[in-house]
């Protein structure tokens, strides 16, 4: 189990990683908006306009 | 959507076959040309998705309000520069973008203006309900984006960069962090717990048992100090004021649990509680976080008070006519103002005669009739007169300014209301923690073998979460069934005194009537026409006007036509119809005689050639279903009262017709603050429910407040409940889930406590194994989440 001696600090490394990805990500504004990204999703962005052609 | 209402805003649409659009080869009725031109635009170009994501759409949304014209001003180099950033041919606005309701409203205007040549982005935060937008400025200007968005039917207003900061974006980010903080802590201990735990069963080396209690204090720590650092802060605060708060008694148990664990890790101790610490974090954490998100829906102040007052100003000076940014207005300006305009400061009426309306400032119905040296308020619309005033006072030193002010020392002064059920919890924490620290050294003295499982049990048995999650859980679920129920929820606390209210205000104008006025009765007095044809001959005349009274005269179809129509100030409107002059308003006026009964400004005559044809009777109409609703509101005991800054006529009118008892007429902000404090001395929480800017005060100041959503923005920067569309009876609703939520919530409660009282003599007695009190305290949580989750079916069959 002395293994653990090793990868339990090694997951606390990761994990200060991950905090930091993430503060970093709410300071860039990538978390300003919760609700439309979520809905986003299902909407079709491709409907293209019906008469006149985009090409 | 049903046969007759519109496809685009949901209006009742009276005949289907007039206006139309087809709608993937079917044809779907709208109720005016404007609806037609934004559903068509939606339509041709994609974006049909937008009508099948929306909320269910809200009576009157998305209606187009102005004339795309009118927004060519901001084209101009110096409204650029007042309204966005520019440097070189980049610039970037923040526009406040009104009558938004939705994600689906959100993802239409950016894509909509994705597609506009220039653009290089557009972001909506339907949150904030503002847009940024970056574009190139010799491609297109801010009148076109503003003129787009109009077209679109919302309601544009750019915002000029120092107002655009939104404190409520820093909020969010700095509670995110300290929610994945608290969350990512969480996740790491009860990891390291568990094996703790196994440890406790199998035997475990003293070093690891060390070690893996070291990695806890180490992710706990900031948990503690990050995470719940609001909590410490409000505590003190709290102490300082010497107001403790449900901070204090959390900050207590945090901070114990904390050193507690501390200690019994440096002196290899029986058990350490940095589960319990991080989990009582996280949950009050995510708590607080949904109560912010609630909060952050409702409207901020600055863009309500400047969505009352125009944009821009036609300033008169030596050199003309000029426009100008109404933020450059001074004192001392002569402003030109066109009928149908916002008086956009207080001032002197120095040139013309004209009606203003001030329905929203003072719930005065009945337009009121200004000249040459009557004083003007900002706010207030200027109806029929082309005038010039003097300006006095701007910004927050007007009548407007003062009103929000008020309103803003109202929010401060209300009643500290007592959060039964968080103040519960926090109690039984602190109870469970001395509990624990009895436990385990009285177990010491009697076998110290056993002293440390006994202990373990106990803590894990009484975990608090269940505790902790009673409240949030069942606020979170009424939070979003109240959404779906046409009720916009800005502050949690709202659903606890909702439910516990004995009485309720109304306000007159806007909220229980329509604000505006219909012909409710006609009188004909030369019998060769018909009612028909006296209605259609009015409609026709008033067309020219902008008076709220033409409103009533509005019909779908006329084929009368009126010839050199002419409005005199004050008196009414004339015009040639079929080669014969008719004249509608005043006795006087419509005849060119004496009157022969009172003049009342809610009676308007039709004359012909000076003969009298027929007499209209206008009143304001209460709103469909009020009486229903104040029915089922009394049958729920709460007293209504009737509150309005109208006249006592009108007031007792609608007191009658909706068999309210209590009513009081011409009050000032200042009364109606005065008349709710009254009614909190003697003990009883009261709801009120208004929606002009005189509401305001009151609505900051009752326990509980409910602005509908067509009223003033400033009357919903106060209210804890915004009221989606047209209807009163989602307040009845409202009470309802408020009153279920807070049963729930005592039901969670009793659930928490009960099973504490079972469960903590049997572990404290060593009768419960640890995997045992783990079960128990998941079943526990789960059972007070379940319950909880039954809101969220509340209203249906």
């Amino acid at each position: 189990m002395s293994i653990l001696y090793i990868l339990i600090p090694l997951a606390l490394i990761i994990l200060g990683v991950a905090v930091w990805a993430f503060f970093w990500a709410v300071g860039a504004g990538q978390f300003d908006d919760l609700d439309t990204p979520a809905v986003r999703i299902i909407m079709d962005d491709d409907d293209k306009p019906p008469e006149k052609s985009e090409r | 959507m049903s046969e007759g209402t519109c496809f685009h805003c949901a209006l009742p649409v009276e005949r289907t076959d007039e206006f139309q659009v087809e709608v993937e080869g079917e044809l779907r009725p709208v109720c005016c040309p404007g609806c037609k031109a934004v559903a068509e635009l939606i339509l041709a170009t994609g974006m049909s998705s937008y009508y099948a994501m929306r909320e269910p759409p809200q009576p009157g949304a998305g209606k187009p309000l102005e004339d795309a014209a009118e927004w060519q001003i901001y084209d101009r180099d110096d409204m650029l520069n007042a309204f966005a950033d520019v440097s070189g041919d980049h610039a970037e606005a923040t526009v406040y973008v009104g009558k938004m309701y939705c994600a689906a409203c959100s993802w239409l205007i950016e894509t909509t203006l994705a597609r506009v040549p220039g653009v290089s982005s557009a972001d909506v935060n339907p949150v904030t309900h503002r847009l940024r937008v970056h574009f190139d400025t010799t491609d297109l200007g801010l009148g076109q984006i503003l003129a787009r968005l109009a077209q679109l039917g919302y309601d544009p207003q750019p915002l000029a960069p120092e107002s655009a900061a939104r404190p409520e974006v820093a909020e969010q980010r700095a509670a995110l962090k300290r929610l994945l903080v608290a969350s990512l802590g969480m996740m790491q201990v009860m990891m390291f717990a568990v094996g703790l735990y196994a440890g406790d069963f199998q035997g475990m080396e003293a070093s690891m048992q060390y070690f893996l209690r070291l990695v806890s204090f180490v992710v706990t720590t900031p948990v503690v100090f990050y995470a719940a650092r609001p909590f410490f802060a409000g505590a003190w605060r709290g102490v300082v004021a010497r107001m403790p708060g449900m901070d204090l008694p959390v900050s207590i148990a945090i901070s114990a649990a904390y050193i507690g664990s501390i200690y019994a890790m440096m002196t290899r101790g029986p058990a350490v509680w940095f589960d319990s610490v991080v989990m009582f974090v996280f949950f009050l954490t995510l708590g607080r976080f949904l109560e912010m998100r609630a909060r952050h829906r409702s409207i901020d102040r600055s863009v309500a008070l400047s969505t009352l007052l125009p944009n821009t100003v036609v300033r008169v000076g030596a050199d003309g006519e000029t426009t100008i940014p109404s933020s450059q207005l001074i004192s001392g300006d002569v402003l030109l103002v066109r009928p149908g305009e916002p008086i956009p400061a207080d001032g002197i009426l120095i040139d013309g005669t004209t009606t203003v309306d001030e329905a929203l400032l003072t719930g005065e119905t009945e337009p009121l009739a200004k000249s040459t040296g009557d004083a003007l308020i900002a706010g207030s619309i200027n109806l029929d007169g082309l005038i010039r005033m003097r300006v006095e006072r701007t910004g927050s030193d007007t009548t407007l300014g003062a009103i929000s002010r008020l309103s803003e020392r109202a929010r401060y002064a209300r009643p500290a209301f007592v959060q039964t059920a968080d103040r519960i919890a926090s109690y039984i924490v602190i109870a469970i923690l001395l509990i624990a620290v009895l436990v385990a050294t009285t177990w010491y003295f009697i076998a110290p073998d056993r002293a440390f499982v006994i202990t373990l049990s106990v803590l894990v048995v009484t975990c608090p979460c269940a505790l902790a999650l009673a409240t949030p859980a069942a606020f979170a679920t009424a939070g979003t069934r109240m959404s779906e129920l046409h009720l916009l929820l800005t502050n949690g606390n709202a659903i606890e005194a909702l439910s516990v209210a004995r009485r309720i205000l109304f306000d007159k104008t806007g909220t229980l009537t329509r604000g505006m006025p219909v012909i409710a009765t006609t009188q004909i007095f030369d019998h060769s026409y018909t009612e028909q044809q006296c209605l259609h001959i009015a409609a026709a005349l008033e067309t020219v006007s902008t008076h709220p009274i033409a409103n009533a005269f509005a019909v779908a179809t006329n084929d009368v036509i009126a010839k050199e129509q002419r409005i005199t100030i004050g008196e009414g409107v004339a015009g040639t119809i079929a080669g014969r002059r008719w004249r509608l308003g005043r006795q006087a006026f419509a005849t060119d005689r004496e009157s022969t009964d009172a003049d009342k400004a809610t009676t308007v005559y039709l004359g012909m050639d000076n003969e009298l044809i027929a007499r209209f009777d206008l009143e304001d109409e209460i709103r469909p279903g009020a009486r229903e609703t104040l029915a089922e509101l009394k049958g729920l005991g709460l007293r209504p009262a009737l509150v309005s800054g109208d006249n006592a006529v009108a007031v007792q009118r609608v007191a009658e017709a909706l068999d309210i008892d209590e009513h009081y007429s011409g009050c000032a902000p200042e009364d109606k603050l005065d008349i709710i404090r009254a009614a909190q001395q003697t003990g009883d929480a009261v709801i009120m429910v208004g929606d002009g800017i005189n509401d305001a005060p009151v609505l900051a100041g009752a326990d509980a407040s409910v602005a509908p959503v067509h009223g003033a923005l400033l009357a919903q920067t106060s209210a804890d409940v915004i009221m989606l569309g047209e209807s009163l009876s989602p307040l009845v609703t409202g009470v309802r889930l408020a009153r279920k939520t807070m049963q729930i919530v005592r039901q969670n409660l009793a659930w928490a406590v009960v099973y504490n009282a079972v469960a903590l003599p049997l572990a404290a007695a060593g009768l419960v194994p640890p995997w045992a009190a783990a079960i128990g305290m998941s079943a526990s949580s789960l059972i007070v989440v379940l319950n909880a989750l039954r809101l969220s079916r509340f209203g249906a069959a």
